[in-house]
């Protein structure tokens, strides 16, 4: 909404009319010459991103493999995830009838990983679109049009992150209740910032850039300037950080759900499970163990893919 | 400069604390759920409710209640906590010092083991030091902290029997006199040996749990910086002088391979302190972070808030030291 105003008045010489297509074509150009030899090195990289590194692989397999459970695992899951059997099978070790054993209430572990699965993706989902969207935002309007703006909400953002993100969320989720639609606020709160200030600095140098400066100089106006031309070639980073963040914002959940605040029993989300399991530990370790196994395959998975492609997609990260 | 970097900072923490009180109280108070009632308990009356409604101000509207609040706090009182019925800030003394000792000895393991590593990855890069390293650091931030806390305790206590499952002391020790309240410290200062070890015992588990994480964070950060400088121009010559291997990594390189490791040691603390809060739950540890997750599932409001704006102090304090130490070991930065 600001971006809007503020945009017309720096901009007031446009005359494109609402939907203006016939000025696509040179815009298009402009942003099509600032990203072509990107691409090419993109695909080039991205080869040598699956075939040559084993780790890589490993990572996009176990992400590929929990975005199917996350969908179908219900589905897949043998039992249901809440059905109780207290008489004959309580805390009963791994077996062919139950490949990850029961819990104190007879429920099968294995249907309740996989379920938990599903709330893991569904959190993230939810989180990150919020912190993409509104950090992007923030970072965009920040970067593009400088100054006041400019200060006044970066020094917003520096409020959120002059704070250890896990306690910030722990404090907002405590104020809210404990549930997982207010945990899922805390931790919308607690990403944003980062995307805010990792946009602005990219759109900081990528404004200086030739194109940008063509594109000023026909007239196109500020917002088309700033979503159509110098947004995209933002992307590329906006998506390392997104896959890097899926497995803290999973991890992040279960952390809570671990203290009791986020998803509460009869969940399966992970963490809510791990809270109970810890009670029976030394009797059944299969219950503790198998969520947790979980939670670390799928952040660590995340964490290599991240990983991986920030050495693909940024050359000049010294990761490797 | 130096002042005014500080003053700024120290502004700016104002402004920091003074905005997550506002989130907090205004969030705590908003929401349904009547703090005089929890207050009082679940059998207490109606009157008795609305007396201590009256008493501690719960029927003022809510900016006069919180100018209230921060009335108190600036003379530190945070109130009462529901759950230990104590003073707050009573609690906090009495609570911090054992967050301090976890996190400090967290802090040197993992300063001294991720320091070697990350030197060793980046020189045997692509070899098996540079396999176990990346092991290590990738590992280290995907592991749940509290996962790996309570597979410890299942294998060092519950298998092996090695290490006690929490605490400081075993029930019935008594804590050594009072010095620093950190107990390992306090027991050698007063020659008591055998208590000294006993302490350690107790903090091994924790502060290795808590330490895995920023270990993974220090290796990284090592080992970038390492790689990055073994590739400059200077390390060139000097290994064209002849210098051996072993003289060009630890006299020419490591001084500023380490720099840029000194700005991870905020997010270190970082992770130390969000880690503490569910170690600390796992080893039954009596520091701060048990104590607010206490508070947070009972509804502990001045606890928890209390609990969050120190937190929140000791974090912004820190990263300060940090920044000015930064500034004096690198002479190329100035923070304008």
């Amino acid at each position: 909404m600001s971006a809007e105003t503020t945009a017309t008045t720096q901009a007031p010489t446009t005359t494109a009319p609402p939907g203006g297509e016939p000025r696509v074509p040179p815009g298009g150009a402009l942003a099509a010459a600032g990203r072509l030899p990107q691409q090419n090195q993109l695909r080039r990289n991205l080869q040598r991103f699956l075939i040559g590194n084993k780790l890589n692989l490993v990572g996009v397999i176990i992400v590929v493999m929990f975005f199917i459970l996350s969908i179908f695992g219900q589905a897949i899951a043998p039992y249901d995830p809440y059905a109780q059997d207290i008489t004959g099978s309580k805390l009963l070790p791994p077996s062919t009838a139950h490949l990850m054993g029961t819990d104190e209430l007879g429920r099968d572990v294995f249907s309740r990983v996989l379920t938990g699965t599903q709330i893991s993706l569904q959190v993230a989902v939810v989180v990150l679109s919020f912190a993409v969207t509104f950090g992007t935002l923030v970072g965009s309007v920040s970067g593009y049009f400088g100054g006041i703006v400019d200060e006044l909400l970066m020094r917003f953002t520096d409020m959120f992150l002059a704070f250890p993100a896990l306690i910030l969320a722990i404090a907002i989720a405590a104020s809210l209740g404990r549930e997982l639609k207010w945990t899922m606020v805390a931790l919308s709160t607690v990403f944003w910032p980062w995307y805010a200030r990792l946009v602005r600095a990219q759109i900081l140098s990528i404004r200086e850039r030739d194109f940008v400066t063509a594109g000023e100089s026909i007239g196109l106006s500020g917002p088309r300037l700033l979503f159509r031309h110098i947004l995209p070639n933002v992307i590329s980073v906006v998506i390392i950080q997104l896959t890097l963040d899926i497995g803290y914002a999973i991890l992040a959940t279960s952390s809570l759900s671990f203290i009791g605040l986020g998803a509460q029993p009869p969940s399966p989300e992970w963490g809510t499970m791990m809270s109970t399991a810890r009670n029976y530990f030394r009797e059944a370790w299969w219950y503790i163990s198998f969520p947790g196994i979980a939670l670390t395959l799928t952040v660590f998975a995340f964490n290599v893919l991240g990983d991986g492609l920030q050495d693909a997609l940024d050359p000049r990260s010294s990761h490797r | 400069m130096l002042v005014r970097l500080i003053v700024r900072r120290l502004l700016f923490l104002v402004v920091v604390l003074f905005g997550l009180s506002v989130i907090t109280f205004s969030l705590s108070h908003v929401i349904p759920g009547d703090p005089a009632r929890l207050m009082a308990g679940p059998r207490a009356s109606a009157s008795a409710v609305q007396k201590i409604r009256e008493q501690f101000g719960l029927n003022d509207p809510l900016p006069q209640q919180y100018i209230t609040y921060v009335g108190e706090v600036l003379h530190f009182n945070f109130g009462m906590s529901f759950t230990t019925r104590r003073p707050v800030a009573q609690d906090l003394q009495r609570f911090l010092p054992a967050t301090i000792e976890l996190g400090l000895y967290a802090f040197v393991i993992s300063t001294l083991i991720g320091i070697p590593l990350g030197v060793l990855s980046a020189v045997k890069r692509d070899q098996w030091p540079d396999h176990i390293a990346r092991f290590v650091s990738i590992s280290g931030l995907a592991l749940p902290v509290f996962w790996l806390a309570i597979m410890a305790q299942f294998i060092f206590f519950g298998r092996l029997g090695w290490l006690p499952d929490g605490e400081r002391l075993p029930i019935g020790v008594d804590p050594p006199r009072t010095i620093t309240s950190l107990y390992t410290i306090d027991a050698l200062l007063t020659g008591n040996f055998s208590l000294f070890w006993l302490a350690l015992k107790h903090l091994a588990m924790p502060a290795l749990v808590l330490a895995y994480g920023s270990l993974a964070v220090v290796t990284r950060m090592v080992r970038g910086g390492m790689l990055e400088v073994l590739n400059q121009d200077y390390i060139r010559t000097a290994r064209a002088k002849g210098i051996t291997q072993r003289g060009v990594v630890l006299g020419h390189a490591l001084k500023n391979a380490l720099l840029p490791t000194v700005t991870s040691i905020g997010l270190q603390i970082g992770l130390l302190l969000s880690g503490a809060f569910l170690v600390e739950i796992v080893f039954s540890w009596p520091g701060i972070g048990r104590y607010a997750v206490d508070a947070i599932q009972r509804l502990d409001y001045n606890a928890t808030m209390a609990t969050t704006l120190l937190i929140a102090l000791i974090f912004v304090l820190l990263n300060l030291l940090v920044d000015i130490l930064y500034l004096f070991l690198d002479p190329r930065i100035s923070y304008t």
